[in-house]
């Protein structure tokens, strides 16, 4: 390690040179005293004692010299002397400096943004290892369009059995646990999973054991479950007794068997208990091979291609649909990696953004390399000295390039300090859901990012003024009395492309953001079919009849004996005051829940398994429509009477009467699930309310209908919807109160206002389109200053030709005039470069719009029309400086 | 020239090495000043090796920096300011080798002599 010795004690000589040269000196000239009084002492004189010493030694000065650039840093040493210099001639202009780096930290604080979150997003990918082979299987169904499904049990098993490519497979499926008997009730999230599971996303239990195949099994009332780290910390306050003990959830009992890590939530992302799949329904209902709703996790062997594992899944589920034509025709698998699935849909708004902001930090550079290049034309004379004086071409541009460099090094230190705490910002505000193994946290990653960035930004800002400035012709620098120099057409066209630039960047950004806002505007336009407006939903689950061991509980039972209904905890709720009107359903609009049933209607034709008409089954009180505010197109809700016993009624939405009845009365008509053969009850219609965005924004996933029967109080999770004349956040807190009172084991979740869902289902799209804004409105600010900038530096380099022009009789306003045309000429050849990278560019937006077209020519006009009055606001003021010179001075202090 | 150039380094390299060596030695019995060296150089070699003194300082220096040598600051036996060399482990190891080295070589060249 000699060399990194001497680096060490080279690095120590430079920081403390003054003392290393006065070290060195002493060491010689003590050396020639002693060789002088040795001299002496053998008979010389003084004088010639000290002569002999120095001949003796040699040239003193010379060995001191050669001794001296052995302890130099080299190259490292003039940089640090570049740095140095670059320093002073900041903080001599501090200004400059100061604008400069602001410009430069904002460009690069939001590159670094943007890019903190991708790197979260993507580069770190998936919590789990190997996530490269990790896929999803998706039951599918071919209809009209090939559609997700999910998976059934027996199926399940087939695939798992008859696949070769699979390291692995595990079936699960999110549920809500209710964990009861104990004194506080809470509703869970969890998952049912098979034994599996753990083994493929590499997560091993911190205490007891996993999910054995023992355990996954149907039938047993009692059965196992893990829990999550959080919630043995908060409920169970970390006690290893824990586990072997029982758990009440869903009116079962579940053995705890192991706690998994902090951080494990599940594919589902929320999942805090576990327990085996088998169990969560009975052996014949999971026998049912047309029972679909679950997806499968697997792992693909070392080396096999999706579509390889894609195709010996075709060829499975074909052998299957030959041997279960009934339950298995038109019945597909897609193979699906985890990855997309989990964060696939952040990838492309998260691309456009970077490149956004990396447009912006091009704005940033252009001002900042217009600011140097007047800086180094400031600095013309200073500069010609130092080449007088011998510096070469090549280190005027080093010396240069170096304090740009300097400046985007600060910049990059203040940009990413920016980044952290916007990032911060964004992580609080939450305008999107992110899964929660996404933590955007400024990690090394993002810091050598920023790194790299800046010294790209370095090179590129400082690389033409400090070319130009080793260019100049010496003698011309000299003899021009500084300020007063004529401004060099390379110099003019560099500014100008400079502006061109800026312009036509603003304006590509300008479209990109007009487009997503535009596209944000008709999403929020869409009508749901329901008023969102004044709504609040919640979830409740109620407690089930109790369980052995029984624990007899007054709050449990209700005055009829049973445990209490929906309705009789609607009763309540309708009571509080603000309450317009209330609501109990089986599921909430854009909520969770809801299923699809066969059905037929009545005196039509059988038809092939494509088009077999599907609806989705609500059930809901009387008030239902007057609450959520659904339009009512004829007919009637329920009646009380029609809410008890089997009144085989129905409503349902007009796209399934335009089908079947179009241009009929369809009041009367009747619809039955399933096959019109089967044993099931007709239902009659009696209401048809207009189509509802019941399933999801801006568009139901399939067209099926949605139809409404009554709402029976078998249910144990209920939705509840409640209009309210005022702000119906502030309902929760009662609404909550209330049904404690009813019960205290009544678990009230999922608390949103209506429109707080809408918002969740149209929030990509928001934050896409604020984004794209923010950083929009960023390079057109930067854009317009630097546009400024130029302007009002070539009026001041003109100030002679504007002076004549005044003095031969111009006027003010022709002078304005000539200003503004000359930047307004620039401006407009941005402007057409600019829609020309947009039209190309926007295509890439495509997905991410929504009834609006990547050229829509409002958006391109009123964007321009934007741009172009910004412009001339710009140009504007030099224009007026301009119209103000005075002749006289002009022409006299040239 | 390039030809010259190459013999000059070579023999520059050899003496410059033949230094190091001599001063690594006379620094194995303990820690010196740059005057001491000289001497104790001179006496030994009687003058032939050393054509100027300077060459001397700047050989301590390289060999500080190469980590075979370390440096102090002490008082002198007339009471001045002068900086000690010591040899470091590193350095005496490098000794070591160098000496071998030029033992076999020396041996083997004044055995060609006595032959011819």
């Amino acid at each position: 390690m000699g060399w990194l010795h001497g680096i060490r004690l080279r690095l120590r000589g430079f920081l403390r040179r003054r003392q290393l040269d006065r070290d060195l000196e002493d060491e010689l000239q003590f050396h020639l005293k002693m060789r002088a009084l040795r001299n002496r002492e053998a008979g010389m004189s003084a004088e010639e004692a000290m002569d002999a010493a120095r001949r003796r030694f040699g040239n003193p000065v010379w060995w001191k010299e050669s001794i001296r650039d052995m302890w130099s840093l080299g190259m490292l040493e003039s940089v640090l002397q570049d740095l140095r210099y670059a320093g002073r001639s900041l903080l001599k202009t501090p200004g400059f400096a100061a604008a400069a780096i602001l410009v430069l930290a904002l460009g690069i604080g939001s590159v670094t943004g943007i890019f903190s979150l991708l790197n979260a997003v993507i580069l770190r990918g998936l919590p789990f290892p190997s996530p490269e082979r990790l896929v999803l299987l998706w039951g599918n169904v071919q209809r009209q369009k090939i559609e997700r499904r999910g998976n059934s049990y027996p199926d399940y098993l087939d695939w798992k059995a008859q696949s070769t490519l699979f390291e692995g497979m595990a079936a699960y499926s999110g549920d809500s646990f209710n964990l009861t008997g104990v004194a506080e009730p809470e509703r869970l999230a969890g998952e049912w999973v098979s034994a599996g599971y753990f083994d493929l996303l590499g997560v091993a239990p911190i205490a007891g054991r996993a999910i054995a195949p023992a355990d996954d099994v149907s039938g047993n009332s009692n059965t196992v479950a893990l829990i999550g780290e959080g919630l043995w910390r908060r409920r169970f306050g970390s006690d290893q007794a824990i586990l072997g003990k029982q758990l009440q959830m869903n009116g079962r009992l579940f053995t705890v068997i192991g706690i998994l890590p902090a951080g494990f939530r599940g594919l589902s992302d929320g999942a805090e208990v576990w327990a085996p799949f088998a169990a969560s329904a009975s052996a014949s209902d999971l026998a049912e091979r047309g029972s679909r709703g679950f997806p499968a996790v697997a792992k693909l062997k070392r080396g096999v291609p999706v579509r390889q594992a894609q195709a010996e899944l075709d060829a499975i589920s074909k052998r299957l649909e030959q041997a279960y034509p009934e339950t298995n025709a038109k019945r597909g698998v897609e193979v699906a990696l985890l990855t997309d699935e989990l964060v696939g849909g952040l990838r492309t708004p998260l691309y456009v953004l970077l490149g956004a902001v990396g447009f912006v930090l091009l704005i940033a550079c252009a001002n900042v390399a217009n600011l140097l290049l007047a800086r180094s034309e400031a600095r013309r004379q200073e500069i010609a000295i130092r080449m007088a004086l011998g510096a070469g071409r090549g280190r005027i541009f080093r010396q240069l390039v170096t304090e740009s460099m300097l400046l985007s090094l600060i910049g990059s230190a203040f940009g990413l300090l920016l980044a952290v705490w916007s990032v911060q910002l964004l992580g609080k505000a939450s305008p999107i859901t992110l899964p929660t193994f996404v933590n955007p946290t400024t990690d090394w990653t993002v810091a050598a990012f920023a790194a790299g960035v800046s010294i790209l930004v370095g090179v590129f800002v400082g690389f033409v003024p400090a070319y130009q400035a080793g260019r100049q012709d010496l003698y011309e620098a000299l003899k021009e009395s500084g300020a007063r120099s004529g401004d060099g057409l390379a110099r003019r066209r560099f500014r100008g492309a400079l502006v061109i630039a800026e312009v036509a960047l603003a304006l590509t950004l300008l479209v990109g953001a007009g487009l997503l806002m535009r596209s944000f505007q008709r999403l929020s336009a869409v009508h749901p079919g329901f008023d969102p407006n004044g709504m609040l939903t919640l979830t409740a689950a109620l407690p089930r009849a109790p369980v052995a061991p029984p624990q007899p509980s007054a709050a449990v039972t209700s005055d009829t004996g049973a445990v209490v209904t929906g309705r009789q905890l609607l009763e309540r709720l309708r009571a509080l005051p603000a309450v317009v009107s209330a609501s109990v359903a089986s599921d909430i609009p854009l909520g969770p829940g809801g299923g699809a049933i066969f059905y037929s209607a009545e005196g039509q034709s059988i038809t092939d398994a494509q088009t077999r008409p599907r609806a989705y089954v609500h059930r809901i009180t009387p008030e239902f429509f007057a609450t959520v505010g659904a339009q009512m197109l004829s007919g009637r809700s329920f009646s009380e009477t029609e809410m008890e016993g089997r009144a085989n009624v129905v409503v349902v939405t007009d796209n399934l009467t335009k089908r079947f009845w179009q241009g009929q009365d369809p009041i009367g008509k009747r619809i039955k699930a399933g096959d019109s053969a089967s044993k099931n009850p007709w239902w009659t219609i009696i209401g048809v309310v207009h189509e509802m965005k019941y399933r999801g924004l801006p568009e139901n996933p399939t067209a099926d209908p949605d139809v409404f029967i009554p709402f029976s109080d078998r249910q144990r999770e209920v939705a509840i919807l409640i209009r309210s004349s005022q702000d119906p956040s502030g309902l929760a807190a009662a609404a909550r109160a209330a049904a404690r009172e009813v019960d205290p084991s009544i678990t009230i979740y999922e608390i949103a206002t209506m429109s707080e869902r809408v918002g969740r289902a149209i929030e990509r799209a928001r934050f896409a389109g604020w984004m794209m804004t923010i950083f929009a409105s960023l390079a057109l600010t930067l854009a317009s200053v630097g546009l400024y900038g130029v302007m009002a530096y070539t009026v001041r380099r003109q100030t002679r030709e504007i002076g004549v022009r005044i003095a031969l009789g111009a006027s003010a306003g022709d002078v304005v005039g000539m200003v503004i045309r000359r930047g307004m000429a620039l401006v407009s050849v941005g402007m057409g470069v600019g829609l020309a990278v947009a039209l190309a560019l926007t295509r890439l937006l495509h997905t991410l719009l929504f009834e609006v077209s990547a050229v829509d020519p409002l958006t391109y006009l009123g964007v321009a029309a934007a741009l172009g009055v910004v412009a001339l606001i710009a140009c504007y003021a030099p224009a007026r400086r301009a119209a103000r010179i005075d002749p006289v001075t002009a022409l006299k202090c040239e | 020239m390039k030809e010259k150039n190459r013999q000059d380094n070579n023999q520059e390299e050899f003496l410059r090495g033949t230094l190091d060596m001599l001063i690594l030695k006379t620094l194995t019995r303990g820690a010196l000043h740059g005057y001491n060296i000289a001497e104790r150089i001179e006496q030994g070699a009687d003058g032939v090796l050393l054509v100027e003194e300077g060459a001397l300082y700047q050989a301590l220096h390289r060999l500080e920096l190469r980590g075979l040598l370390d440096s102090e600051w002490g008082v002198s036996e007339n009471n001045r300011r002068a900086k000690y060399y010591r040899l470091t482990a590193e350095g005496r190891a490098h000794l070591e080798r160098t000496a071998r080295r030029w033992e076999r070589v020396s041996e083997a060249v004044s055995r060609i002599m006595r032959i011819a």
